[in-house]
């Protein structure tokens, strides 16, 4: 610690603050304009001046200066409130001072200092600046003229999102900030850029015009999108969420969010929402009670017994899934699942056979902690945005190795020495352990790795995996192989990441046991900065596992669409997923559906599943009720209603309990009681309630009981003259429900498919041409992207759309044998 | 008088490498490799107290010393051959006619400091310089001065030439350092330092080329004899003195540091134009205040200009007659610093452009009363700007209103520039 003092108060402060951060700490305000905690040190607008009286009384700026002992400053002297004002004078010198039309008013750093330093008047004058404002992009406009080029929305593009996207241009009083060679914006669309605006240039177009900012009322809770888990402020006025409002002191990621979780939110007030039960009478569905819709669907369940089946989606909360399971007991059926049963497998049987626990033993925060990051599969980034935030600045803040194991580039590829090695696609099993191999190979492996359990089989079983033999079919060289086994085993602190969920059905149980192998191997588990995060999809896919809502007994996702199909499931409730879209092979999910007794499917939106159910029920988003979401990496936290219930919408929690209650049970009376349960039933929950979890959550414990597992390898039936076709997340999107937001659909309306540029020279395929997949399934016309991330051979198509449905050639296996016709 | 940079037999021409080597060029390499420590040749810059050339005459020495010898990685050395500030050419003439002595300099300065990578960041305009420069290197590649293993002292260097796209701020060593990485020319923060953490994040030293075309002389003929060629006994060698403006000869010329501004006009430069008398000069290149015939005394050296209130600078000297106006010089040279602002910091982007127009009001007549002490109060708030050129460019405002007032206030109560026809 530095002893200093700071307007005659003697304060203390740690070694590498800088003047800023030592008074804030000890309660001194000091003005900022250009400074932002989570950015570098910029020291452009100086407005932060303070003096500093071993530098003679020189004026310097707080943000940039580090501490030294015994310095004395003066942070508020006649000068320095001069000098301030002088700055205040020159930046309003060209700004409009639009502030009545500008959406920032009541929120803009320019007005409250304006206010604060009564700059009443200006001693100045000169001309306005005449920019051009872009209108055209949908989700974020540019005001040029009322920018202070404070230069943080370039800044953080760079620095955390690692885009680029914005960038300063030309000099002296021209400066401007644009995208390069003034090309409009194309970018991730987070919105970073305009949570750190200070000032009206960059502004959230959804948002314009809707109300003032002093109108709304915020309430934090968690966005429902990935399993980052990321913290969220709506920002709500007349029962409507009009904008998600930045807290730059929110959650682990500091309020970094990304295009969906900022500009997603629309589907909460969507027009679309359902709002009144529904069942089907004579062939259509015509709006119903709640009272008849219960009692009609306590009925069936009732009937159907044990050949009852449910499917949940993992966005709804522990405690609804707790109470679903219930239901579902209630009438004496144990066959519920979600995720397709294979999305959740990696955890649910790689984790649970590998490390004897469901969940992932590392959390986000370890990925700027470790030494080497792991990466399985570019798609990371593009699965859950926020913790490629993380990755990225790990890796160029913190100089952290980025090794990536993928079937084709991505984003993460472009970080500053990141090493990314193009797998030939489903081969990623049999290169892991062919660097388990060289890890024992070599005697790299960690002393206590030979008496975990299975290690004699799993050596036994790793002798057909040589770095020779697997570079033969998996496209990379030996030296590659034993080079990135050389690293990770050699880095003090490695972490692995692999993103699961219904578009990766490749990442299974065999995966997360074979990259658990390696961990164990190397001892890089239980200690900071190591281990392996399983990345599941939705925002409670963590949840849903540690609330067992999956088979253990009954059926799982598949054999619960065989019984429809076959008549052995009776009554099917949908919670929330839109299997027709989002299962693997549409035809057969179609006809499963359209087949079984009774369909019962409860959701925001007349999803294509809903649209063939016999039962519609509308549900509440996360927006309109309480309980509990995990994330990723364990992390329980409460998300709390930020407007009332949309028409006669009910939370699903009110669903299960009226039809318990319907069915002779005795539901839990609220979520909080129901979470009660869970904390004394879910290992690692123990001792939690809505109270300990607070703002920010609590970590569930992961205790892990390591052994080796041999894991299968995929069997490569290539296709001789046809494409490889994988399965993957658009960086916009999350599942089908972003269809529903309006930001994602700006950005990302269709489906599409990605091509390497030799293939679409090859086929003088163009961008956005139309183009017919074939599969032996069936084909679809998607419009073609080309790109250079993508291999020779490779394609790529997003899962996300309804209308484009991938489904309908796909059938769950890791690739997809297309050709490619125009 | 010695001179050791320029050849008066050599005006407008380039030296051969082959003329260069027989006055005895690459002989104080020979000299350092053969038997001087690096240790030993950064002692010698020491204690001839050679100061910075390029305008901020910061100790060259002490700069030297500042650099990190336990860090791994690279370190590097870049010469600043941005030379872009008004009414200094120095750099030109020396490139122009003795592009050798820089690559020597660089040599040694690159032996002292353990560098192997070392820039030559020369100004767009520069075409002769970069040319000259490259066939030198050229040549003293052939000739086992540069490369690798040098002389068989197990010392190598690569020397590099980049041309820059050009901006007055590249002059800035942050922001120098930042165009050579490719990336938009703004200075950085400070600290760290570029001497701790510089190009690509390595230390980083970054010499003016005069600077570095001093270092041969110090090392072959030593220390005492070199800080001897001075006018005085505190400054240290020779300077190149660029002159423009009303005089009859307007030349690079190389003086003995401290030679007074009297001596220089009269002398080398051969008095006023006929017609002129002499009003103002800038002393040291456009951002460093006036002086006037009250200053015609002043020893051109370091201390004794700042000590008279401006800066010694880069030594480009530039002569007003009494019919300039110095509303309108100062205009002048006040428009090229807002348009050559970097755009970074408040003060420096939004205050120029403002003292422009001020200024031109003033020039036009339409002046007011209180326009006086906005000028000043800008002078003090560009003071804490970002970067050092940010001052340097209040340089000659500050000496109008110091100076000047009378003229400028004159401009004011008659409503008109009073040297306009």
């Amino acid at each position: 610690m530095v002893n200093l003092t700071i307007d005659d108060k003697q304060v203390t402060a740690p070694k590498n603050a800088t003047i800023y951060d030592a008074a804030k700490l000890n309660g001194i305000k000091i003005p900022i304009l250009c400074h932002d905690s989570k950015l570098k040190p910029f020291g452009a607008c100086r407005m932060c001046l303070v003096e500093v009286e071993q530098m003679k009384g020189r004026q310097i700026p707080a943000c940039t200066t580090p501490i030294t002992e015994g310095m004395i400053i003066r942070t508020a002297t006649p000068d320095i409130i001069k000098a301030r004002k002088m700055v205040l004078e020159l930046l309003l010198l060209n700004h409009p001072i639009d502030c009545p039309v500008c959406d920032k008013a009541g929120d803009c750093d320019l007005q409250n200092l304006t206010y604060e330093y009564e700059v009443n008047a200006n001693r100045f004058a000169d001309a306005k600046f005449n920019h051009v404002i872009d209108y055209n992009n949908p989700l974020i406009e540019r005001d040029m003229n009322r920018c202070v080029l404070c230069g943080k929305c370039a800044r953080i593009c760079d620095e955390i999102v690692s885009f680029g996207a914005l960038t300063f241009m030309d000099r002296g009083i021209e400066t401007k900030i644009a995208c390069e060679f003034e090309a409009p914006l194309n970018c991730e669309f987070c919105g970073s850029c305009v949570s750190v605006c200070p000032v009206g240039s960059l502004l959230a177009r959804p948002f314009k015009f809707k109300a003032r900012f002093w109108a709304l009322t915020n309430q934090k809770t968690v966005c429902s999108y990935c399993g980052t888990g990321c913290n969220l402020t709506l920002g709500v006025k007349d029962n409507k969420v009009l904008t998600t409002v930045y807290d730059e002191n929110q959650g682990f990621h500091k309020g970094q969010l990304c295009c969906r979780g900022r500009f997603g939110y629309q589907f909460i007030n969507s027009e679309r929402r359902l709002t009144t039960p529904l069942v089907r009478k004579n062939g259509t569905l015509v709006e119903t009670t709640w009272d008849e819709a219960i009692e009609v669907i306590a009925a069936k369940m009732k009937t159907a017994g044990a050949s009852t089946a449910a499917l949940a989606t993992p966005r709804i909360t522990n405690e609804e899934l707790i109470l679903f399971k219930e239901l579902m007991e209630t009438v004496g059926s144990n066959n519920y699942d979600h995720s397709a049963g294979y999305a959740h497998a990696a955890l649910t049987k790689g984790f649970v056979q590998s490390l004897g626990v469901a969940a992932s033993p590392a959390s986000i925060l370890d990925v700027q902690k470790t030494d080497l990051l792991l990466v399985i599969k570019t798609d990371t980034y593009e699965t859950h945005p926020v913790v490629g935030f993380e990755i990225n600045m790990a890796v160029k803040n913190k100089e952290v190795k980025l090794n990536i194991l993928s079937d084709k580039r991505g984003k993460l590829s472009k970080l500053p020495n990141a090493k990314t090695l193009i797998h030939v696609p489903g081969t990623e099993i049999a290169v892991i352990n062919a660097l388990a191999k060289v890890i024992v190979d070599e005697k790299l492996a960690d002393g206590t790795a030979a008496s975990v359990p299975g290690f004699a089989e799993l050596e036994k079983a790793l002798a057909a995996f040589t770095p020779d033999a697997v570079a033969a079919q998996c496209g990379l060289t030996a030296a590659d192989i034993k080079q990135l086994a050389t690293d990770y085993a050699k880095a003090e602190k490695a972490l692995i990441l692999f993103p699961v969920g219904l578009p990766y059905p490749g990442h299974n149980e065999d995966l997360a046991s074979a990259l658990a192998n390696l961990a164990i191997l190397t001892g890089k588990l239980g200690k900071e900065g190591c281990g392996v995060l399983c990345m599941a999809e939705k925002n409670n896919s963590q949840g849903a596992v540690d609330m067992g809502f999956y088979s253990t007994a009954g059926m799982d996702a598949g054999k619960i669409i065989d019984g429809c199909a076959s008549g052995s499931v009776k009554t099917l409730f949908i919670a929330g997923e839109n299997p027709v879209v989002s299962y693997p092979d549409h035809t057969k999910i179609a006809a499963a559906l359209d087949k079984v007794d009774f369909l019962v499917v409860a959701d925001l939106f007349m999803t294509e599943t809903a649209a063939m159910a016999d039962v519609v029920l509308p549900a509440c988003s996360f927006a309109e009720k309480e309980g509990t979401f995990t994330s990723v990496d364990r992390r329980v936290q409460h998300i709390k209603p930020a407007i009332r219930k949309i028409g006669q919408c009910r939370s699903d929690f009110e669903i299960f309990g009226a039809l318990i209650t319907k069915l002779g049970g005795k539901p839990s009376a609220t979520p909080a009681k129901t979470f009660e349960a869970i904390s004394s039933s879910v290992a690692g929950y123990a001792g939690m309630s809505y109270a300990s979890l607070g703002e920010t959550g609590a970590y569930a414990a992961v205790s892990v009981k390591p052994s080796f597992v041999v894991p299968k390898t995929m069997s490569l039936a290539s296709e001789s003259g046809k494409l490889a076709l994988v399965t993957g997340s658009a960086l916009y999107h999350s599942g089908t429900m972003s269809q529903y937001g309006e930001g994602p659909m700006y950005v990302c309306p269709e489906g599409y498919v990605e091509l390497s540029r030799n293939d679409a020279s090859k086929m003088k395929i163009a961008e956005n041409d139309l183009v017919i997949v074939t599969s032996s399934k069936g084909s679809i016309k998607l419009k073609a992207k080309i790109s250079m991330r993508m291999p020779q051979g490779v394609l790529f198509a997003p899962y996300h759309f309804s209308e484009t449905s991938i489904n309908r050639i796909c059938s769950g296996a890791p690739v997809t044998w297309v050709s490619l016709s125009k | 008088m010695t001179q050791i940079l320029l050849r008066q037999d050599h005006t407008g021409q380039c030296l051969s490498f082959g003329q260069y080597c027989d006055a005895g060029g690459f002989e104080a390499l020979r000299t350092a490799l053969g038997g001087m420590s690096p240790n030993d040749v950064q002692q010698a810059v020491i204690d001839s107290g050679l100061r910075g050339r390029g305008g901020a005459g910061f100790p060259t020495g002490k700069k030297w010393s500042f650099v990190p010898r336990n860090l791994p990685g690279p370190r590097y050395l870049i010469c600043n051959c941005d030379e872009m500030e008004p009414g200094t050419y120095k750099d030109r003439v020396l490139l122009e006619q003795n592009p050798h002595i820089l690559i020597e300099g660089m040599a040694l300065t690159c032996y002292a400091l353990g560098v192997e990578h070392a820039f030559i960041f020369v100004r767009r305009g520069y075409e002769q310089a970069a040319a000259n420069l490259r066939t030198a290197i050229g040549a003293a590649k052939q000739a086992g001065f540069l490369g690798s293993d040098i002389l068989g002292s197990g010392f190598s260097l690569q020397l590099d030439i980049h041309q820059s796209a050009g901006r007055y701020i590249c002059g800035e060593e942050t922001a120098l350092i930042n165009a050579l990485e490719g990336i938009r020319a703004n200075p950085r923060v400070k600290p760290p330092f570029p001497a701790v953490k510089g190009l690509w994040g390595q230390p980083t030293v970054v010499n003016n080329v005069e600077t570095l075309a001093n270092i041969p002389a110090i090392i072959a003929h030593g220390p005492t004899w070199w800080k001897g060629l001075a006018a005085t006994p505190e400054a240290a060698g020779t300077k190149l003195f660029c002159i423009s403006g009303h005089v009859r000869n307007t030349e690079c010329f190389e003086l003995p540091l401290g030679t007074p501004l009297g001596k220089i006009i009269d002398g080398p430069c051969g008095g006023m134009r006929p017609g002129s008398t002499f009003k103002a000069c800038i002393p040291g290149g456009a951002s460093t205040p006036y002086f006037t015939r009250e200053h015609w005394g002043v020893a051109m050296d370091f201390d004794p200009v700042a000590k008279a209130g401006s800066r010694l600078g880069t030594g480009g000297i530039i002569v007003f007659d009494q019919n300039t106006c110095m509303v309108a010089a100062t205009l002048n040279l006040t428009r090229f610093y807002a348009r050559e602002s970097c755009g970074w910091c408040t003060p420096c982007r939004e205050g120029l452009p403002f003292l422009v127009h001020t200024l031109e009001k003033i020039e036009q007549g339409l002046g007011t009363e209180s326009d006086p002490d906005i000028l000043r109060e800008h002078v003090h708030a560009l003071n804490y700007a970002f970067c050092a050129l940010a001052p340097g460019a209040m340089g000659p405002v500050e000496g109008l209103l110091r100076l000047f007032e009378d003229e400028l206030r004159e401009h004011i109560t008659k409503g008109r520039c009073p040297f306009g026809d």
